[in-house]
């Protein structure tokens, strides 16, 4: 797997709308830039997205114990998306990495409001918590439409939110490092993550702290998806897709899956945006658009083909 | 209801066959073809930004418009009007309130014409399709027939001609240009065929990247793809400006290492244009001559 | 039947019905009276479609956090609304008749339901779960395909398309809202001679099979209903997103029953009343600002917030 992935980012290097050829670097300095401010990072971005949301996505749905649910699900999202607004309304002449990072800070706090108002919910009832996430997420859409709303700005915050990475340049998704750095760290609690998906009960008898390594979930989880969401904008497919995919096959362990989860994660969505840029050359469709359409066929076909036989 | 309905239908049938013979019945070509009126409105409610301008520009009275037009330059206009909803839902009932003689619909409220022809003879003014001058102004003139300010459209109209041919010739020979869209971190490019292709168009203005012609909606692209077409002019619309920002959230947008390679960037050849005038009311005649006028100011400085 | 509870939901609901008909009535006053009165009968029969499909999703999927919005019907219906303003442009997307309108979109989704229906449940054997996930991954794929039509659309047809993203009963088409009526009086007719059957499907397919309900049959014909009650509903007003969520947790909170004889009612009294309240709101105070969505889904959330760090929703 390592060497498919470093196969296609090899790929991902020479394919975008300037011609670049592997020879030119050599001689040409525009090539060179080119190479620095434009392919790198974009391949860089999409690799760590594609590993962070599918990380986050699979321990998100280890903790709730619901496969139905993504990462933005606690209000990330919404959060991020007012932030957006505020920024977008208040300072329209900071930079986009200063956008970016207020975008993220609002999310956050949306996430830890969340995460306050969670603790409040009896833990006996764990099923409570996504529904309140969607819930709360709910509200704060609210706000965040109205204020959409009323100053039209309805289309900017969609085209903000859709998935892709046609806008990254180097300066621009920095952040993403962060993302991948938190994913990595979760790696090393895998094993507890394993254990408090087997539910508060049996944790507890394992003498797991099943309440911290659920806060240090939630916080890598929304963090991720902050960060991945304000820079690139909402990947649901891979937070969902990936880990259903891997676990059907691998099990919920988390310390054996979460590097195929990740691995897989960057793979599909680096696959997904190279067909993406060249699909309609010189003109781009969203990566998350074309993870979309192969993700759901390949995905549907591997949930009901196999039935069909066994 | 129903029977309110037929007894239009019938007035509106009997209007039509006696329409040449009445010499106060006015004919107006609307989106949906030609409709008779049985003559000069006196009390009319405007749901579309695009009509409202070139009515505010004929001094027409306007009794109603929705309570947010997202347009400075109607700001007058929505301070002396009654409010009667918003662009996305009309409030029916405010409507009948002000018992209006006409209700002029189009683009975002044009979905609502049957059910607003309830209240008050209601027409479709949508402005859509290939020629976006010639239709905007068919409307001037219709407007300007409608409210008895004809000698007032024809004045409008004669200016919004000798300004465009003043663009023309103020862009000629001086390369071709892109139209971007800008949006926060990412970009679309608009051809000429689509919603700002009379830019284009009737200025004579050569495209960059001839293929995004044939689409009448935009396409997503990258940095990269502006740097290689190396644009001589870019012409910035900002999805991001609320009233009253300018062009700071598009300049910031625009200011990477990418854009900054092109001529148009490096010789500061960037027209920024004002969002109200070239989509939310664009085809009203003053936000077109205001986007004329931003046209010649940046083809002025630039270069 | 004679549940107090139910009963105060119906006095609840008739003064609502009744402020939103009445309150600040004036002008033409005949024709805002028919005016409030089509869309009060909007508002009740879309607030109880939605109320009824949604418990019954939860029933028969027994999940407590699934509304048929998340199974894809919303985002189709966006889809089928930006396709249509992206094919045929502001003009010809505008001029499709109301009524005609109605019928495309209730069409769509409800074959694009019993299409989905059908074929997953029977590839995989009654596995509900399955089907869930795969109408989830549908509605996902259905929402990415919408963004990437809105993102290459100028700003004037996006405008379009906006008009249609939320709910809006004020431009009800009376044809259409006549249609909706009868099929959703079919579908409660059926329900309430059915009502106890649901109560043991409840219980699992095994449970039920065991007690002689035949589950499977039983499973696709709810199925039908929600297709029906859930398509119908949105192609008349538009898609209500949270509502059904919000529905469902009020009514189990206050019914603290899984008999369907009281949850129904309950669920679809609590809906039109949410709904019926959110238009008065967001008609006389807030004067068709925003969207009613935005209000339902601000104070409606906030409620169950509420309710929930109250330890009051079950």
């Amino acid at each position: 797997m390592g060497l498919l992935l470093c196969l296609l980012a090899g790929i991902s290097l020479f394919v975008g709308a300037s011609p670049l050829h592997p020879g030119a670097l050599l001689s040409d300095p525009q090539a060179l830039q080119l190479l620095a401010v434009s392919r790198i990072p974009r391949t860089a971005a999409v690799l760590l997205t594609g590993a962070a949301m599918a990380a986050a996505g699979v321990i998100m749905q280890l903790l709730v114990r619901n496969k139905f649910v993504e990462p933005g699900t606690t209000g990330t999202n919404e959060a991020a998306m007012l932030g957006l607004l505020a920024v977008t309304l208040l300072t329209p002449a900071m930079p986009l990495f200063g956008k970016m990072l207020a975008a993220s800070a609002s999310a956050l706090a949306g996430t830890a409001l969340f995460i306050l108002l969670a603790r409040r919910i009896p833990p006996e009832r764990p099923l409570l918590i996504p529904l309140a996430g969607l819930v709360y997420g709910g509200v704060l859409m609210a706000c965040a439409s109205f204020i959409a709303i009323q100053s039209d700005l309805l289309q900017y915050l969609g085209i903000w939110m859709s998935g892709e990475f046609s806008g990254i340049l180097a300066g621009r998704y920095e952040l993403l490092w962060l993302a991948g750095g938190l994913a990595l760290l979760s790696y090393f609690a895998a094993d507890q993550f394993t254990i408090a998906g087997l539910g508060r009960a049996v944790s507890l008898n394992l003498g797991l702290r099943y309440g911290q390594v659920l806060g240090f979930g939630i916080v890598t989880v929304s963090l991720v998806s902050a960060l991945v969401i304000v820079t690139v904008g909402m990947l649901p497919f891979v937070g969902l897709v990936v880990p259903n995919l891997v676990s059907r096959i691998m099990g919920d362990n988390l310390g054996a899956s979460l590097p195929v989860v990740a691995g897989t994660g960057a793979g599909l969505l680096l696959l997904c945006d190279i067909l993406g840029r060249l699909l309609r050359y010189p003109y781009e469709i969203p990566a998350g658009t074309v993870f979309g359409l192969f993700g759901a066929a390949v995905f549907l076909y591997m949930l009901l083909g196999r039935r069909a036989h066994g | 209801m129903a029977h309110r309905k037929i007894v239009q239908l019938a007035a509106s049938i009997a209007v039509a066959l006696c329409g040449a013979a009445q010499a106060q019945g006015i004919a107006i070509d609307t989106a949906r073809g030609v409709v008779e009126l049985p003559g000069q409105p006196q009390k009319i409610v405007v749901l579309d930004a695009a009509a409202a301008d070139t009515l505010e520009a004929l001094q027409a009275p306007i009794a109603g418009v929705p309570s947010q037009l997202y347009a400075g330059h109607l700001q007058d206009l929505q301070d002396k009007a009654a409010p009667v909803g918003t662009l996305f839902e009309p409030d029916y009932e405010a409507i009948a309130m002000l018992a209006p003689d006409l209700i002029i619909a189009g683009g975002r409220s044009s979905a609502r014409v049957a059910a607003l022809a309830g209240i008050a003879p209601a027409i479709d003014m949508t402005i859509w399709g290939e020629d976006h001058i010639g239709q905007s102004l068919a409307r001037l003139r219709s407007y300007g027939r409608l409210t008895g300010q004809e000698a007032r459209a024809e004045d409008l109209e004669a200016a919004f001609t000798a300004k465009l041919e003043r663009a023309r010739a103020a862009v000629a020979g001086r390369g071709n240009a892109m139209i971007l869209m800008t949006n926060g971190p990412k970009v679309s490019v608009y051809g000429a065929g689509s919603r700002f292709g009379w830019l284009h168009t009737a200025l004579d203005l050569p495209e960059a990247v001839a293929s995004v012609d044939a689409q009448t909606h935009g396409e997503a692209v990258s940095f990269e793809f502006i740097a290689a077409a190396d644009p001589d002019w870019l012409i910035i619309i900002d999805r991001a400006a609320a009233i009253g920002q300018g062009n700071q959230a598009a300049a910031v947008t625009l200011d990477n290492a990418l854009v900054a390679g092109t001529t148009a960037w490096r010789r500061q050849q960037v027209v920024y244009l004002d969002a109200a005038s070239v989509y939310v009311a664009g085809g009203g005649i003053q936000a077109m001559t205001a986007t004329l006028e931003e046209v010649l100011a940046g083809f002025a400085a630039g270069g | 039947m004679a549940d107090r509870r139910i009963l105060g939901l119906g006095c609840l609901l008739a003064a609502a019905a009744a402020l939103f008909l009445f309150w600040g009535l004036r002008g033409p006053t005949a024709y805002i009276l028919e005016l409030r009165m089509v869309k009060l009968a909007g508002l009740l029969s879309v607030g109880a479609a939605v109320g009824v499909a949604t418990v019954l999703l939860q029933t028969i999927s027994r999940n407590r956090i699934l509304t048929p919005a998340f199974m894809g019907f919303d985002a189709l219906f966006l889809l089928l609304q930006t396709g249509l303003v992206a094919g045929l442009g502001i003009a010809g997307s505008s001029r499709i008749p109301p009524l005609a309108g109605f019928l495309l979109d209730a069409a769509v989704m409800m074959g694009a339901a019993l299409l989905l229906f059908t074929s997953v449940l029977r590839r995989t054997r009654h596995d509900i779960q399955l089907m869930v996930l795969t109408g989830v991954v549908l509605g996902l794929m259905f929402r990415t395909i919408t963004a990437f039509l809105q993102r290459l659309m100028d700003p004037s047809e996006f405008s379009i398309v906006q008009t249609r993203m939320f709910a809006q009963f004020g431009s009800i088409d009376r044809e259409a809202l006549v249609m909706a009526l009868g099929l959703m009086m079919l579908a409660f007719c059926w329900l309430w001679r059915n009502h106890a059957v649901l109560d043991v499907a409840a219980l699992g397919r095994d449970t039920a099979r065991s007690l002689g309900v035949g589950h499977d049959r039983l499973q696709l014909k709810v199925l039908c209903i929600i297709a029906a009650l859930v398509s119908v509903s949105t192609a008349l007003a538009g898609p209500v997103a949270f509502l059904g969520l919000l529905v469902t947790s009020l009514a189990h909170s206050l019914m603290r029953t899984h008999r369907h004889a009281l949850l129904l009612p309950a669920a679809a009294q609590i809906s039109a009343l949410i709904l019926v309240a959110g238009q008065t709101v967001f008609e006389r105070i807030l004067r068709l600002q925003s969207t009613l969505a935005v209000v339902i889904e601000f104070c409606g959330g906030l409620l169950f917030m509420f309710l929930l760090t109250r330890g009051k929703i079950w």
